[in-house]
């Protein structure tokens, strides 16, 4: 039975047969907007190879990867510096935990407003979003470095830099990361949002013009590109937390 | 410091902020368009609360939001401590949650739409879809970490299957699926938004979009401030219960 949880061959026959049955009860009469995985693929195959959904992708990685970049390392570096300073941390967290069960996307209006119906409102709202899981995770990260460490560190002679950045920061970095990986799932989640609400470019746009144009095959191609799209940059930052991290033994996926 | 500099330095910055903003708006800088007065959004966040058809939006948004949610919660568990009891169970669905987890849920919101139709159908399955995930997940840890000697005492102790399952793996696992909870609720209340925003006629979503196009940039605001509260007020409450339910277990939780 061990070898249950960790063979692979289970959960790829699974996906196989859902793939298989899909094919098969899209070969009867059927949905317009059903469309059997063999279209799908060679649509999507279809799709790259003409260029169509290259543009898209890149526009809507402009988007999101700043407004992720802008976000979490203002919230990593503001909780880093609220989990050491008291005072710091007395007067911002309050509003942060108070703000964090808000819905972001309440802001893309004023944003618009304020910003135009452009990129830069885009940005920060992910950014705004990105802001807040980095933000508590680092602070929480920090809080919870071992005192034992620090004083030991302080009586061995360092400074407070020193002391922050060898001690504080690598007890804190598991947290981080976890942090980041919500962060990165959120600034996806709402980029396609607000280019779904508006937008002429990324891939959000192209499922909502696929849609109302009852292009179902873009349609699909979107949603993959979508999820492939949030699938691989997971894979990456998992990648490199495991460079980052490889001192520590706890591994939890 | 004394006492009350120290009761009040929680609301410094908002209070701060909250100046900042009259005295822009004030001082003429900016158009009333972009930085309306406090007083002009508390007025309209005032009828936005008083009169009946603006309360029926909020209504509708709140509705959506809770049946999603309550759906993936009694789904969620149910996934959740299967996959924490069984290990057939946890070989099938944990590399699936793996999966699709970091998968944005929200692109299939157009497939919804032609499943379920344009109403609360569609934006309630997406609710159930996005709160499922968290709830399982920290169900499962939860269900997985329950103590064993705990169990092997009431199998000892001639206790059935389904007696151990409620006596000692729910009660366990209780604070873990609270800490779900307080994940997926925020969720929830984002996605109802996000799918208001995106195609409706009624819900606050909508009420915020319409407001923009109508350049009522008041309103507008005082249905952010609503929705804020809205959100406020769902994690309030989730914390009332659970402290209730689970009084004898405090998590510790990033956001306790």
């Amino acid at each position: 039975m061990g070898s249950w949880r960790s063979s692979k061959t289970v959960p790829l026959l699974l996906l196989a047969g859902a793939v298989v049955l899909w094919e098969i009860a899209t070969l009867g009469p059927r949905a317009d907007f059903v469309l059997p995985p063999t279209e799908i693929a060679r649509d999507v195959v279809g799709a790259v190879a003409s260029g169509e959904l290259l543009p898209h992708v890149t526009a809507s990685l402009t988007r999101a990867l700043p407004g992720f970049a802008l976000g979490s390392f203002a919230g990593i570096v503001l909780g880093l510096v609220a989990g050491v300073v008291t005072g710091f941390a007395e007067t911002v967290s309050p509003v942060v935990f108070l703000t964090y069960p808000v819905p972001k996307v309440v802001f893309l209006p004023l944003f618009m407003l304020w910003f135009g119906i452009g990129d830069v409102s885009k940005i920060l709202v992910i950014a705004l979003a990105c802001f807040y899981p980095c933000f508590i995770n680092a602070y929480y990260g920090a809080r919870a470095t071992p005192r034992l460490l620090v004083w030991s560190a302080l009586n061995m002679g360092a400074g407070r830099l020193t002391v922050f950045r060898k001690v504080v920061l690598p007890c804190a970095l598991p947290l981080v990361f976890a942090g980041l990986r919500v962060s990165l799932a959120l600034s996806f989640i709402l980029l396609f949002s607000t280019e779904m609400i508006n937008a002429r470019s990324g891939l959000g746009f192209l499922i909502r013009q696929a849609e109302s144009n009852l292009r179902f095959d873009l349609m699909y191609v979107s949603i993959v590109a979508v999820a492939a799209l949030g699938y691989a940059s997971d894979r990456l930052l998992l990648l490199a937390r495991r460079r980052a991290l490889a001192w520590q033994e706890a591994g939890s996926a | 410091m004394s006492a009350l500099a120290r009761a009040l330095r929680p609301f410094a910055l908002l209070a701060l902020g909250l100046a900042g903003w009259e005295l822009l708006s004030r001082s003429g800088l900016t158009s009333p368009l972009l930085v309306p007065s406090l007083g002009r959004i508390g007025w309209e966040l005032g009828r936005l609360a008083t009169r009946l058809d603006s309360l029926a939006e909020v209504w509708q948004s709140l509705h959506r939001a809770l049946v999603g949610f309550a759906l993936a919660a009694v789904v969620g568990i149910a996934i959740g401590i299967l996959m924490g009891r069984s290990r057939v169970a946890a070989a099938v669905f944990d590399p699936l949650l793996a999966g699709t987890y970091p998968v944005p849920k929200i692109a299939l919101f157009p497939i919804f739409v032609f499943v379920f139709g344009i109403g609360s159908l569609s934006k309630i399955a997406l609710v159930f879809l996005e709160c499922l995930y968290p709830i399982v997940v920290t169900t499962y840890a939860g269900s997985r970490a329950v103590n064993r000697v705990l169990v092997w005492s009431a199998l000892n102790m001639g206790a059935s299957p389904a007696r151990v399952l409620w006596r000692i793996v729910v009660p366990a696992t209780a604070p873990y699926i609270f800490a779900g909870f307080r994940i997926a609720l925020p969720v929830a209340m984002i996605v109802v938004i996000i799918t208001e925003m995106l195609s409706s006629a009624d819900g606050l979503g909508y009420l915020a979009m319409y407001s923009l196009a109508s350049l009522k940039t008041d309103r507008m605001l005082a249905v952010a401030v609503a929705i804020a509260l809205l959100g406020l007020g769902l994690d309030r409450v989730l914390v009332l219960v659970r402290d209730r339910v689970v009084f004898w277990e405090r998590l510790d939780s990033y956001y306790a």
